[in-house]
């Protein structure tokens, strides 16, 4: 404690020696600029941080990495082309490979760094505005909370799930999706996960995608054309037809269910409110027709549904489309 | 002040929060820890009362338009964004912390820097903050913003938002016709919002690192993202000549370009009749350093260039094809501005209702500003106060000259190619005249009684004209170290002013014209007033009869200021040649004496 304070201190005093400095120092020669395909407003260039010494390079997904070609641009300017190793939608995450050896890596651990209230530094090319080897932008600010998210109310503002780590310094900017958190010391918290924006109040979320997550992602070691395959999910089948008279905005009623279906083993029945699917809210049917798209066959999971004033929780086990 | 106080406390408030959470929300602090917190948020606000006085809400003359700026010098000189005038006009009122409104002119302006110098005016000592060298700021440092954000203030007491230096020598592209282009310049976190343009960028040592003018908005209309960016200080200084002399300034061109080519900077193209072609740069020839930074990328060059005036002295260093390492020096051209287009008034004048025909006054005393012609003084009267004003403040340490007149006796060894090749005397007297004995090859002996020069070779005597005595080096050394004691004016051999920025001695400086009735020009260069250790002291750098000291004899300049035996005198001058300053004669000084018995014949008696 005292020691943080002492660094704390430091940093205000006449000759000021800087944690931000320190802390910046060791993680510039970590990162990459990336640039890929720019598709009407979505930009076409990225943050990255370099994972391993064989030139592995983690950053954000998105389509920007669809286009011909993917330029990663390490720390001394030079250019290398990447290929797309796997990519996580769920997670807004993306492997790519350069062929150049990188001495300096993040050693990625799922260690859970930083606590609310710590100073953090985010190293990010917003606004691409550091090109070739000239260093990227650097914020400060402290860890506001770490929550996760699990709502989906809208696919185009939240395009995450799962555990984060929300920060105060303004990092959802175009550009800044693969950047470092860091510590004072230069620990890596996370990386800066994909804008977050809502469409009602046009605020944004500053968030990092912490290193349990990011470890999860490329322990994942499977090749890419598998990967490519998995990201294809097979469509599954619980035998509901919805009201769906209103339209996809219209709330989630069962209208019929197929005799021998998973539906009707679950137990469900006509008039059913859907309420949650697999931790997903129901509001509507869109929200339904997007929750199924995240089931697997033959693999369980929680159905929520209110019947009459009752609200009741069924387990039900998707079967695979036919 | 109350509501002053206010917002110093909700500043600390805001991060005592943040600093407590460093030792963790569940953990109770120490009072030894406590105190330590204490004592560094003391420490911020003192660094924030510093420097908050100095700290200007702009507003047009009719309260229209707003922004920020700082002031820099006690006489109220300030600086802002030329965004910033454009849109309050060329005088208006600023505020400062005191709750005042004081009336402010424009004094000069540059469009391709966005950076303009106003005078403040009503008080005879303005609170100020000076200038930093920003080639010290580093990523992280802490930035401290001011300014007028969304026009906030009613009691004019500064907007404080705190961030880190996010990245330097960024460059943002500009608008217009080679107009405000941020080149080589800081990138902050601190909150920047429309109404801060103008405004001044703080260390925590109390010093201006940069004029904050603008943010990457483009996204999300004028919503502050995180990203700021600051002229630097280093830049604006490089105008602040200038732009005190009345100019409407252009950024320079070498009239050629360069490229990256496999890990060189290649020069790509040059005009045949430019300067630097003339010089001997060639296309193919592989640049190295630029004004003695090494280039490593062609955009680190743009951004270097960026920042210097129009007839700024460059120096390259570059490897020709034949792989020899060349030296070419050569001053810049100007990047032309578009021309403002008058506006059409529809109404006729009679029709025209008072305000309509104040606000057509402004608008038409903008346009005229901006269709200036580029490096023109435009206010003479202006233009010579501060030239007055540099020279007050050149000669502040210096002691009013003693009634009784005074001698001193100077002995300097003179140096050709690092060989000694004689001796230089001079007898220096308070009452503005001196002799000085040359003794070398071809000795010489000049005296000076004030007006006249008389040169002396054997037996023969000759009196000089004024142009003779301003080409004599001997002589300009002697009366350069006499005007730094104010044994003599300078304007005894011309009228006064402001020329503009330049370099000597490889630093920024002011360069002075002093005009005969002949349009004879002599010019002296005086150095910055923020140099390290020098406390707003202002010190003659260089002087000769050309501006780039290019036609014989060259130039003199003049080093190591210091006092001896009760004079101010340099201890090192030397004969330089051309705007690189090639050294070609040495005069380093001995010994200096005071002469208790003056000699009889300029005696009073």
């Amino acid at each position: 404690m005292i020691l943080t304070l002492a660094i704390f201190c430091e940093c205000l005093s006449a000759d000021e020696a800087n944690f931000v400095v320190n802390a910046v120092d060791s993680v510039q020669p970590r990162m990459v600029k990336v640039y890929g395909a720019a598709a009407g407003r979505v930009e076409g260039y990225a943050t990255g941080i370099i994972v391993s010494d064989s030139g592995r390079i983690l950053t954000t997904q998105g389509v920007f990495l669809d286009g011909s070609q993917i330029r990663v641009v390490t720390p001394d300017g030079e250019s290398h082309i990447a290929s797309v190793l796997r990519r996580d939608r769920e997670h807004q995450l993306a492997l790519l490979q350069i062929s150049a050896q990188t001495p300096d890596f993040f050693d990625i651990k799922p260690d859970d760094v930083g606590q609310k209230g710590d100073w953090v530094v985010a190293v990010c090319n917003a606004f691409k505005v550091a090109d070739k080897q000239e260093p990227l932008s650097v914020t400060l600010g402290v860890i506001s909370l770490k929550t996760s998210i699990e709502a989906k109310l809208n696919r185009r503002d939240v395009a995450y799930r799962g555990d984060l780590v929300l920060i105060d310094q303004i990092t959802s900017n175009p550009g800044a999706a693969g950047g470092a958190v860091v510590t004072t010391e230069g620990k890596l918290v996370g990386v800066i996960g994909k804008i977050i924006n809502s469409s009602e109040t046009n605020t944004r979320l500053n968030y990092a995608v912490p290193n349990s997550v990011l470890a999860a992602f490329l322990s994942n070691e499977k090749p890419a054309s598998l990967a490519a395959k998995s990201a294809v999910k097979e469509a599954v089948n619980l035998g509901i037809k919805l009201f769906s008279h209103g339209g996809r905005n219209s709330p989630a009623y069962i209208d019929r269910v197929k005799r021998g279906s998973p539906a009707h083993k679950a137990k469900l029945r006509s008039d059913d409110l859907l309420i949650s699917l697999a931790g997903e809210k129901i509001g509507n049917v869109k929200d339904y027709e997007l929750a199924i798209e995240n089931l697997v066959p033959g693999q369980d999971a929680i159905i929520v549904v209110k019947r009459g004033t009752e609200l009741l929780r069924l387990s039900i086990v998707p079967a695979a489309k036919e | 002040m109350k509501r002053f106080f206010c917002l110093l406390l909700s500043f600390l408030i805001i991060h005592w929060v943040g600093s407590s959470q460093l030792v963790r929300a569940d953990d109770e602090l120490s009072d030894k820890q406590l105190q330590l917190v204490r004592s560094v948020e003391n420490q911020r606000i003192q660094a924030i009362n510093k420097v908050i006085d100095s700290v200007i809400a702009i507003y047009g003359e009719e309260r229209q338009g707003g922004g920020s700026g700082v002031i820099i010098d006690p006489s109220g000189i300030g600086l802002t964004n030329h965004h910033v005038i454009t849109g309050a006009g060329v005088k208006g009122w600023g505020g400062l912390a005191d709750g005042k409104l004081y009336e402010w002119d424009l004094i000069g302006t540059d469009p391709g820097g966005d950076v303009a110098i106003i005078q403040m005016k009503g008080k005879d000592k303005f609170p100020f903050t000076p200038l930093a060298d920003s080639d010290l700021v580093q990523v992280g440092d802490w930035a401290l913003a001011m300014g007028n954000p969304f026009i906030l203030t009613e009691d004019q007491v500064p907007t404080v938002t705190l961030g880190i230096v996010s990245g330097v020598k960024r460059y943002q592209p500009g608008a217009g016709m080679n107009q405000l282009v941020y080149g080589n310049c800081i990138q902050t976190d601190s909150s920047i919002n429309p109404g801060n343009s103008g405004g001044p960028l703080f260390n925590l040592q109390g010093k201006v690192i940069g004029i904050n003018g603008r943010g990457s908005f483009k996204e999300r209309g004028r919503v502050n993202v995180g990203l700021g960016y600051a002229i630097s200080s280093n830049q604006v200084k490089n105008f602040i000549p200038e732009l005190l002399a009345t100019k409407l300034v252009e950024h320079g061109t070498l009239d050629a370009n360069f490229e990256d080519r496999k890990g060189k900077v290649v020069c790509s193209q040059v005009y045949e009749d430019s300067r630097i072609y003339k010089a001997g740069l060639r296309p193919g020839d592989h640049l190295l350093e630029f004004e003695g930074e090494k280039i490593l990328t062609a955009n680190q060059f743009t951004n270097l260039i960026c920042t210097l005036p129009e007839d700024w002295p460059v120096e390259l260093l570059v490897k020709n094809k034949a792989g020899k390492e060349m030296t070419y020096s050569t001053r810049l051209y100007g990047l032309p501005y578009a021309k403002p287009q008058q506006p059409e008034i529809k109404k006729e004048e009679k029709d025209q209702t008072p305000e309509e025909k104040e606000q057509i006054a402004r608008m038409r005393d903008m346009i005229d500003l901006l269709s200036a012609e580029p490096g023109t003084v435009r206010h003479r009267d202006i233009n010579s106060a501060y030239a007055d004003r540099l020279i007050d403040k050149w000669r502040l340490d210096s002691v009013e000259a003693p009634k009784d007149i005074t001698e001193w006796e100077i002995t300097d060894r003179i140096i050709e190619n690092g060989e000694p090749i004689g001796q230089q005397i001079v007898r220096l007297r308070s009452d503005g005249s001196f002799e000085l004995i040359r003794k070398t090859d071809d000795s010489v002996t000049y005296s000076w009684d004030g007006k006249q020069l008389v040169e002396q070779t054997g037996d023969v005597k000759k009196e000089l004209s004024l142009v003779e005595t301003k080409l004599c080096i001997e002589a300009v050394q002697a009366i350069g170290i006499l005007a730094a004691n104010r044994f003599c004016d300078l304007k005894f051999f011309g009228e006064l002013s402001l020329d503009g920025s330049d370099k000597a001695l490889r630093q920024t400086s002011y360069r002075m014209k002093i005009e005969d009735a002949e349009e004879d020009a002599f010019y002296v260069w005086m150095s910055m007033e923020d140099r390290p250790a020098q406390q707003e002291k202002i010190e003659l750098l260089k002087a000769g009869a050309s501006k780039n000291c290019d036609q014989q004899p060259g130039g003199i300049v003049f080093e190591n200021w210091g006092d001896e035996n009760g004079l101010k005198i340099s201890r090192s001058r030397s004969v330089v040649v051309g705007i690189g300053e090639k050294v070609q004669r040495i005069y380093e000084m001995q010994s200096v004496r005071r002469v208790e018995q003056p000699a009889a014949e300029s005696s009073p008696e």
